[in-house]
């Protein structure tokens, strides 16, 4: 039995998992399968804090199930949320799903060579992370040991990670985006009229809008805070474009598009990444010359000595992360619920 | 059977895995397949995270006992970061690939007015 003190707590949520799963890709309605994704999502995300990864939680409760069930469902709305049943098939079905089982058989047979669950001597727990757990504070004096890998240990993988998010922002406007004015010239819109006005509900308008100033200071204590407590420039980023994304819900996207232009937002994507990597770049040529991305070099003109200037160098690169990713939200969000037009949608 | 229920998280993982896949493989709905997707995807962070886990472990935030004094940390009873840091850049990376999915499955579905695999290849035969 895993020593835990509320084990069976950890297995009803374990079973709890596999139902929704298999409940969302049971259920024939798209937009319901969304939601109980969305319900799936915060259970795992119960699973991992109750395991000790409240990052990891947070970013899960933030991403999946807030933002990628909006993205589901925002595509949904342009297109169709029933899905047609044609008989027939069913050979097929098993078929996969023997060799599927076969496949996970032959994990479950790799089970028991595995390590004890939760012992601290396992070849993960052993190498490498307890040197990050000993020197975070005498290296730069970020508690929470998780911010000091993501953004100062491993640098170089959260540099390309966000950069990856970079890159899919823009793979989804050159798939999406479309010409407004060859539209109308060349091909009929085929999207199809919006079910309800947007906007026309006084109190999810007004609601929202005494909602989303709140919810901007608290994705700012997010990242401004991820040194001492959960938190970083991921999850405060997906709460900043999730309270953007909530206003364009509940009024339109005309709304959002007036404060922040098309053009902006693509500025505003690169720009994250373009801190983050001139961060690395100013510590290849402040204070003698170090190796990219290594913060210590920039205590010529950070306060503090070298370990705080590291502190510092991470707050730094984590706004970059943070900008990128609220605004590709953004971004990502306006493409998929107006069809790539940019003028309405969910 | 003891091995099993102290493994049970592993157990758990595989059977996310086998629906993940088996419904990218076998469901016709391409919206269907996108959440598939994102179950195998949950499927292996919830491996990453269960590796990682320590009995009676604190969260991977050091407390400090005086104010800015941090005794050095009992390695064993603060959880494993390495695993957690992985696995949080894989949550943000896997929406912005799901979004590129989404959007793949929009594209097609202006073409072919279906997420229904079938149809799809059916009206690219015409």
């Amino acid at each position: 039995m895993p020593e835990l003190p509320i084990w069976q707590f950890d297995v009803l949520l374990l079973v709890l998992v596999v139902l929704f799963a298999v409940v969302a890709l049971s259920i024939r309605n798209l937009m319901g399968a969304a939601i109980v994704f969305g319900a799936y999502s915060f259970m795992m995300c119960l699973i991992w804090a109750g395991m000790g990864a409240v990052d990891v939680a947070f970013t899960e409760a933030a991403v999946g199930a807030g933002v990628s069930t909006v993205f589901i469902v925002s595509t949904i709305y342009n297109t169709s949320a029933t899905m047609r049943s044609r008989p027939g098939g069913m050979a097929f079905k098993l078929f996969i799903g023997v060799v599927v089982t076969l496949a996970g058989l032959f994990l479950l047979s790799a089970l028991p060579d595995f390590p004890k669950w939760g012992a601290p001597d396992s070849p993960v727990n052993a190498t490498v992370a307890p040197y990050y757990i000993l020197n975070t504070i005498p290296d730069s004096h970020v508690p929470n040991v998780v911010t000091s890998v993501l953004a100062d240990y491993r640098g170089f993988d959260t540099l390309l990670e966000t950069t990856v998010v970079f890159i899919a922002c823009i793979a989804i406007y050159s798939i999406m985006r479309v010409d407004k004015a060859k539209l109308e010239t060349d091909e009929p819109a085929i999207v199809a009229a919006p079910r309800y006005d947007p906007g026309d509900s006084l109190i999810v308008r007004q609601a929202s809008r005494f909602m989303v100033p709140f919810m901007q200071l608290f994705a700012l204590y997010v990242i401004a805070h991820g040194h001492y407590s959960p938190g970083g420039g991921f999850q405060g980023g997906v709460i900043l474009g999730a309270s953007l994304i909530l206003l364009a819900i509940s009024f339109d996207l005309k709304f959002l598009l007036r404060q922040w232009s098309e053009k902006s937002l693509m500025l505003l994507v690169a720009t994250g990444v373009f801190l983050y990597a001139a961060v690395g770049l100013a510590c290849m040529f402040m204070g003698g010359g170090g190796n990219y991305l290594d913060y210590g070099f920039l205590d010529s003109i950070l306060p503090g000595g070298r370990d705080m200037a590291r502190s510092h160098g991470i707050l730094l690169v984590e706004i970059g992360v943070g900008i990128t990713v609220m605004f590709s939200m953004i971004a990502i969000h306006i493409n998929l619920a107006s069809n790539g037009r940019f003028d309405r949608g969910l | 059977m003891e091995n099993l229920i102290a493994n049970f998280n592993y157990v758990i993982v595989v059977i996310l895995m086998m629906i993940g896949l088996w419904s990218m493989l076998a469901q016709k709905n391409l919206i269907k397949k996108c959440i598939g997707m994102a179950i195998f995807q949950t499927g292996i962070i919830l491996f990453f995270i269960s590796i990682g886990a320590k009995d009676n472990a604190l969260i991977p935030i050091l407390t400090e006992t005086a104010n800015h004094v941090y005794p050095v940390p009992d390695v064993a009873k603060v959880a494993n970061p390495l695993t957690q840091i992985l696995m949080l850049t894989a949550i943000v990376v896997g929406v912005a690939t799901l979004g590129v999915g989404l959007a793949l499955a929009q594209k097609i579905y202006q073409q072919h007015s279906s997420f229904d695999e079938d149809e799809i290849l059916e009206n690219q035969r015409k």
